[in-house]
């Protein structure tokens, strides 16, 4: 069983369909990515497997279960959203406390000293939220939505309005959550940077469909051809070599960019023979790399692909 | 502790620490009794059921304004700030939520209404030379009258809070409020007794105000999830 299943998931808002058809799994221990442009029905996905909002068709499971109609199975799911769910004038702590209550969570007060300690909030602990800082909230927010050591934490938007370091902080807070605290993290987050770093699967939600759907490494490494890209130690041999290379029978195409040779082989493993054929013809060589594709670039094509069907 | 205890704890905690509402509140419990007690004085003379049936009478519409001022922090404050969807996540049914928001609504109003009262009893013995404080019909009113109607408003508006959009609760707060007034006064003047502190009238208004609070909770059962969150601004 997967933590989280969607089945052909559909959804309309006033005759506008903001979700079609849209089928996707996140095993258990997973930190899951969920991509998408402002407006593309993430937050909408997100509310449904929450059971706050009712699929217009298909089928969703979280732990196997339908949160809309199920107290005890939501006491297993922890939830952030953008707002962070604190009352700013209650202090860190109270907060805390409040939803550990609600929670039912055993041995609150010990709980609650780890995860302030965890957060770095520890010497905040009675301060109103309030007088926080937008970082200081969200990572208030994190130890609020793990505080009952939820199976599934669904994060929406972490990221959003922090300042470099703190979106820093909070991925690597996640990063460490998951480790630690053996948690699925359904990330949904149009943060593509932050998304490679962290997650483990990624989809990407566009027009309303799901357009990719696999784990980062085989997105990333999918450009169609297995490609390298070499730096030569005097740029002014780049032509020449681009054309020796060119002429190899496991090269199928090769050209200049930038500062370096772009070169698209028939074969992953023609690499090394790559590398010993331009050594052979005399040109040194500084560096080779393994190309693949940045999840930007994935995205990109996949929403401008979007776009261009609308 | 029950969940039903820890949401109305902390509405409570929240509403006795909101300057802004507090200020409103104490303006409110002072104000309308001062006024109000300077007519009542004069209009009444000395008879002590008069005069007390009359601070009955200013009661009710205090008590059912406070209500509506604390259910903006509790129920109107959580949703143009986005956290009720958290809370809506929680392990609590919508049911339990309302409860112990309407009660931790209804108890700060409750007592900023018992406040009023006494600020009126205090002007309206002062004016008229009267004693009116030991009135029993006038007790009763203050014990199960007003606290019926408080939670009865709280819990009304607060279930018409969640169900609606921002701006139809600002336009309906008012209809709301004028409502319960336009009720109360109707209902004090169609009472067997009169418009008088009596018996008939004070069950009337008691049952009266039962039912408002069973139609809230009938009301409050309606609401849905999907509702509030596409309500929220």
């Amino acid at each position: 069983m997967n933590a989280v299943e969607v089945r052909g998931l559909s959804r309309s808002f006033d005759g506008r369909e903001i979700l079609r058809d849209v089928s996707f799994t996140v095993g258990h221990g997973e930190i899951f990515g969920y991509l998408g442009p402002n407006g593309a029905g993430k937050t909408t996905t997100i509310r449904i497997l929450l059971g706050l909002l009712a699929p217009g068709a298909g089928e969703v499971r979280v732990l196997g279960r339908d949160l809309a109609a199920d107290d005890e199975a939501r006491a297993r799911i922890g939830v952030l959203f953008e707002n962070n769910g604190l009352a700013d004038r209650m202090s860190a702590d109270g907060n805390l406390a409040y939803y550990a209550g609600l929670y039912g969570v055993e041995d609150p007060a010990e709980r609650i000293d780890e995860l302030l300690a965890l957060v770095g909030l520890a010497d905040r602990r009675d301060d109103p939220v309030g007088t926080f800082s937008t970082g200081m909230k969200r990572k208030l927010g994190i130890a609020r939505a793990i505080l009952h050591r939820p199976e599934v934490v669904f994060l929406d938007e972490p990221s959003s309005g922090l300042d470099p370091g703190a979106q820093r902080m909070v991925r690597d807070l996640i990063i460490e959550l998951s480790r630690r605290e053996e948690m699925t993290v359904f990330l949904n987050s149009h943060h593509l940077d932050e998304v490679q770093r962290v997650c483990s699967t990624v989809a990407i939600l566009a027009g309303g469909r799901i357009r990719a759907f696999d784990s980062v490494e085989n997105l990333t490494a999918a450009s169609g051809r297995p490609a390298v890209t070499v730096s030569l130690a005097d740029p002014g041999d780049r032509a020449r070599a681009c054309e020796t290379a060119g002429r190899l029978p496991y090269v199928t195409g090769c050209d200049v960019n930038g500062d370096h040779l772009h070169c698209t082989l028939a074969d992953p493993g023609a690499t090394p023979d790559l590398v010993a054929a331009l050594v052979g013809a005399g040109f040194r060589i500084e560096e080779v790399r393994r190309s693949s594709r940045s999840l930007e670039e994935i995205y990109l094509e996949h929403v401008g692909r979007a776009e261009g069907e609308a | 502790m029950s969940t039903f205890r820890i949401i109305a704890g902390r509405e409570m905690w929240l509403a006795l620490r909101n300057r802004s509402i507090l200020i409103s509140g104490l303006i409110f419990a002072v104000w309308l009794p001062v006024m109000s007690a300077l007519g009542i004085a004069a209009g009444a003379g000395e008879e002590v059921t008069i005069l007390a049936g009359s601070i009955a009478a200013v009661t009710l519409p205090v008590g059912v304004f406070m209500g509506y001022i604390f259910c903006a922090d509790a129920f109107l404050r959580e949703k143009r700030d986005g956290t009720i969807e958290t809370l809506l996540c929680a392990p609590v049914s919508l049911r339990r939520l309302w409860e112990g928001k309407a009660a931790g609504v209804a108890v700060p109003a409750y007592l900023m209404t018992l406040f009023s009262a006494a600020v009126t009893v205090a002007a309206v013995s002062t004016l008229s030379g009267t004693p009116i404080a030991a009135e029993p019909l006038l007790l009763l009113h203050l014990v199960v009258v007003v606290p019926v109607w408080i939670a009865a408003a709280a819990g009304l508006i607060g279930a018409a809070q969640l169900a609606l959009g921002m701006r139809e609760n600002q336009i309906l707060g008012f209809v709301f409020i004028f409502g319960f007034i336009f009720l109360i006064v109707g209902l004090q003047q169609v009472a067997p007794g009169g418009p008088g502190l009596s018996w008939t009238t004070e069950a009337l208004l008691a049952a009266a105000g039962a039912a408002l609070l069973a139609l809230a909770r009938v009301i409050a059962g309606k609401v849905t999830k999907e509702r509030i969150v596409r309500t929220i601004p």
